[in-house]
């Protein structure tokens, strides 16, 4: 296990120092910045809904989910972004009564800048690492509800600043896109997040549709654990298949785990085209020697865990769906079926009359 | 260890060094690879309809990657969605005109 600590001024310094080059960049593209294609953008509340019933080892369990996203735009070049998540997660307790928890957090509450080679985020984000946190995990788009074990291994929100963007690297084959970010410490308990810094490479050729990526992440406190990560997608051109991959090896108490997806769209069958066919396979590696007490406080991390998903999704309309799942789980000394059914709504609307000039 | 730590900094030297020159790259070009100021053609409509397959390819590239694909919003709503999913997803600028273009046409 390597054990590398990247000092907070050094981190700070390599920042400023990207931070400075990538503003003389998106300065030298400002002349050419989008400008909107004369289309004056709306405010917006979109999101989803989702009800799913989960039964865990024989544990019943139900769990409503809202996560509304409201989106305002100013000018040409600003959006601000925030969402939150609601859920209240009820089973059955020893009395044979119904009990509920809810929970509830502010997931990203984020000002974005955009030009055209860097968009200058502040706020709470979604942390940049991997694919699985910023693109897959709303539930109306993951194609197997149950979360990968791999997601818990990083910090997955961060409260700072962020640049990002994408651009193609020299040619029109392949775009680059790289997120970089410092996170400050904050331990309120709806928003807490890591004293992290990091960022995120990758590469994507538009042709044969395949995306390759790495992440690092270096937490600045207690531990300073660093987490290294790479993924990569591929849609075949030649059947509506998705391939997707994530590796995240973290040099803490979290150990590494891998996933491994793929989901085909039965649309060249006609009585079966709005079915997609879901498998998933993913191991999961506890760190070495872990004490008796970091086990049970790490819960599903403390121990060495494979898992195989299999899913089906039915897509009544793009935004209205019904997705079915079964998982076996191996961990040591407590093996379990892993079952889902459930639907999911992503609703879309506009906060401004949406006629009128554009 | 240091060797991790330079490899990652080299990554993110060449993700900078590609920006700039990306950039500088642009700008002598005058932006003639943008949509929104190419020169016109001589036949509007072939190059409405090449700049529309175009907008469509980027939009099953980029959107399918993670997704199903949408139905098509009011404009002014499009742009807000696509003004997101260029932050959330690092799009292209160009990937970005092409693809609203499409969903507004």
């Amino acid at each position: 296990m390597c054990s590398f600590k990247l000092s907070g001024k050094k981190a700070s310094c390599g920042w400023i120092l990207g931070l400075v080059l990538l503003f003389a960049g998106s300065m030298q593209g400002q002349n050419d910045a989008i400008k909107g294609d004369g289309i004056k953008a709306v405010p917006i509340l979109t999101g989803s809904t989702a009800y799913f019933t989960n039964i865990n080892g024989g544990r019943f369990q139900d769990a409503p989910v809202v996560s509304p996203l409201m989106l305002l735009p100013f000018g040409d070049r600003w959006l601000i972004e925030a969402k939150g998540g609601l859920s209240d997660t009820f089973s059955k307790n020893a009395q044979g009564n119904y009990a509920g928890k809810v929970s509830y957090g502010l997931v990203y509450a984020q000002a974005d800048y955009i030009t055209k080679y860097v968009t200058v985020t502040g706020g709470r984000f979604t942390t940049p690492f991997g694919i699985y946190g910023e693109r897959l995990a709303p539930n109306w788009i993951r194609a197997l509800q149950p979360t990968p074990l791999s997601a818990f291994i990083t910090s997955g929100a961060s409260l700072g600043g962020m640049l990002r963007g994408g651009f193609p690297a020299g040619t029109e084959k392949v775009n680059l896109n790289y997120a970089a970010y410092f996170s400050a410490n904050n331990t309120n308990h709806i928003v807490a997040t890591d004293r992290s810094t990091g960022g995120r490479i990758g590469f994507f050729l538009p042709g044969p549709r395949l995306e390759l990526g790495a992440s690092f992440q270096q937490v600045l406190q207690a531990d300073r654990p660093h987490s290294v990560g790479v993924h990569f997608v591929w849609q075949p051109n030649a059947f509506p298949m998705s391939l997707r991959s994530e590796y995240v090896r973290s040099s803490g108490t979290k150990g590494s785990a891998y996933w491994i997806e793929s989901a085909y769209r039965l649309s060249q069958i006609p009585y079966l085209k709005r079915l997609e066919l879901v498998g998933r396979g993913q191991q999961f590696f506890a760190a070495p020697n872990l004490t008796a007490a970091t086990i049970t406080k790490l819960g599903p991390l403390g121990k060495d865990t494979n898992e195989g998903d299999f899913g089906l999704n039915y897509y009544f309309r793009s935004d209205v769906r019904a997705s079915a799942s079964y998982g076996r789980q191996f961990v040591l000394g407590r093996n379990a079926n892993l079952w889902t059914v459930g639907m999911t709504y992503r609703f879309v609307m506009p906060m401004w009359p949406t006629v009128g000039v554009q | 260890m240091k060797f991790r730590l330079v490899i990652f900094a080299m990554l993110l030297s060449l993700a900078m060094g590609l920006a700039l020159s990306a950039a500088a790259k642009a700008k002598t070009r005058g932006g003639k690879d943008t949509p929104a100021t190419a020169s016109a053609p001589a036949n509007q409509s072939e190059q409405d309809n090449n700049l529309r397959l175009e907008g469509e390819k980027r939009f099953r590239s980029n959107c399918g990657r993670c997704h199903t694909a949408p139905p098509k919003f009011a404009p002014r709503m499009m742009g807000t969605i696509v003004r997101h999913m260029r932050v959330r997803a690092t799009i292209t600028d160009q990937d970005m005109r092409l693809i609203l273009r499409y969903m507004t046409q």
